[in-house]
């Protein structure tokens, strides 16, 4: 026969010493811990969804024009507003330099939206440069074009949209096998060679 | 048999330096065709080597343009262990392919060599190429669409979610001035500040914990004493027998109840200053006590 008063004994002094919380008292704490949790929630939500719409307010005056100056620590989202605000005037160098800041900030999305902006900008001006027959300064803003959309690929190879652009682009200037460091000479392209690579423009085609 | 054995062991033996330490590779790749231009391809290299040897990890390919249109993205290994003499690796390649074909054309991934080591001999094991199929992402000859060349449009601005943070902050604003009030109701803080405790729903409470612990004298002494103490709190100090008119004058709510709230008292007196619980409980019984308490109860419900 086992002795069991013992055991409920040891139990009963093992817990004579813990003072058992109230239910009045635990409901007080569970009320301001819940409290408090819903407060920071609140504070914080409350904060965010303000500064997404103060954000969003100076997207939409860049993409309506306004000519707003961006911080490199502002959002991605806000620096690539900011550099297609560049690219529609034009000023490509200066929105190819906001992209550093768009890779520091991790975000692959607008990582790839930015550089596939820009390269599609570079390729549209590099277009109205051949119906201009300024071939000599069309080929090397498609190549640039084509490394923009490889970059963006890279990040983003979903992006299916890049992956056409870079194919019309790579039909403009075909690549080729980088020639060895042995011969010195660049490969030159000449406006010949780009004609026999421009199947897509129906320009002198029958 | 022991002969056999022996033989066995030599072509192993000798095979094995025949071919060198290196026992296995195999290239696993994905289907062999269907690729446009910019997808990612995974090569899987099975490499079985002899068991000291091991990959020199210097000797992998490193993330690179491989050639003018392929870039190797990532490269991973497992090391899956050694079992029966041999040691297993697992390399994972991630290739993207940048080529434009005009029309479906086979493309190999080129092959490398890793170099493998037991601390003496290095020996190398070459990884074979990987061909597929390419094809073309868009025709030849565009459709006369009208632009001489047809592009896909920009990404366009992209707008920063407010509806989910803005919902979020409307709910949780909502449960913090609920749970405000919760809090001020429980502390009885403004605008609760005139909520006044309720003795009595907790004296009947009291009360019947304390039957229910024993049917003896004590029990019954102590049930009196939740509901005096009931009094007290509700009056402020002590409140005797004496004192009830006093009381009830302050307390208007309770006036109804007056001749069982003396009778209370009279029986609270017998049982403590006459040492007779036994007679005072035959005077007011205990469900009488707990019936008292709850009118009481429901009485101070007015007084607030």
């Amino acid at each position: 026969m086992v002795d069991l008063s013992s055991l409920f004994h040891h139990s009963g002094n093992r817990w004579a010493g813990v003072p058992l919380l109230s239910v009045e008292r635990l409901k007080s704490i569970l009320l301001v811990n819940t409290l408090v949790v819903a407060f920071a929630a609140f504070t914080v939500s409350g904060w965010l969804a303000f500064s997404a719409w103060n954000d969003n307010r100076v997207i939409s005056g860049l993409a309506t024009g306004r000519d707003i100056a961006v911080g490199d620590r502002a959002r991605p989202e806000i620096l690539l507003a900011r550099g297609q605000f560049l690219m529609r005037r034009g000023r490509l160098d200066e929105a190819q330099a906001l992209v550093p800041a768009v890779r520091i900030s991790g975000d692959r999305r607008v990582l790839a939206a930015i550089q596939y902006d820009l390269a599609n900008a570079r390729l549209r001006t590099a277009l109205r440069l051949i119906e201009d027959m300024k071939i000599d300064q069309a080929i090397p803003l498609i190549n640039l074009a084509k490394d923009g959309y490889r970059a963006a690929l890279s990040v983003r190879p979903d992006l299916w949209d890049a992956r056409y652009n870079l194919d019309v682009a790579m039909r403009l200037v075909r690549d080729f096998p980088e020639i060895q460091p042995s011969s010195e000479e660049p490969p030159q392209e000449t406006p010949e060679k780009l004609w026999t690579d421009l199947p897509g423009l129906p320009k002198g085609l029958p | 048999m022991p002969v056999r054995l022996f033989l066995a062991l030599l072509a192993m033996f000798v095979t094995g330096e025949a071919a060198g330490q290196v026992r296995a590779i195999e290239v696993l790749g994905p289907r062999p065709f269907g690729y446009f231009i910019g997808d990612v391809i995974r090569l899987q290299v099975d490499v079985v080597l002899d068991e000291p040897f091991t990959l020199q990890a210097g000797s992998l390919p490193r993330p690179r343009p491989v050639t003018y249109w392929l870039d190797l993205k990532t490269v991973a290994v497992d090391d899956r262990g050694i079992n029966g003499g041999l040691h297993r690796y697992r390399l994972a390649l991630d290739y993207q392919i940048f080529y434009a074909p005009l029309e479906p054309r086979e493309l190999a991934i080129p092959g490398f060599s890793v170099t493998a080591t037991d601390g003496a001999h290095r020996v190398e094991a070459n990884v074979p190429a990987w061909s597929f199929l390419m094809s073309p992402l868009r025709e030849i000859m565009p459709r006369g669409t009208g632009d001489p060349v047809y592009l896909r449009n920009d990404t366009g601005p992209m707008i920063l979610p407010v509806r989910r943070w803005l919902s979020l902050a409307i709910a949780s604003g909502i449960a913090s001035v609920l749970l405000l009030g919760l809090l001020a109701y429980n502390r009885a803080w403004w605008p609760f500040s005139t909520r006044r405790k309720r003795p009595f729903v907790q004296a009947v409470r009291a009360a019947r914990r304390a039957f229910r612990s024993g049917s003896g004298a004590e029990a019954y002494r102590a049930g009196l004493l939740c509901l005096h103490r009931a009094f007290d709190a509700t009056a402020g100090r002590a409140v005797l027998a004496d004192d009830l008119s006093s009381f009830l004058k302050t307390a208007p709510a309770f006036r109804p109840l007056e001749p069982e709230i003396g009778r209370f008292f009279q029986a609270s007196r017998r049982a403590f200053f006459g040492a007779d619980a036994r007679g005072a409980e035959a005077d007011l019984p205990r469900t009488v006590l707990i019936d008292l308490g709850a009118r009481l109860a429901e009485a101070e419900r007015g007084l607030s």
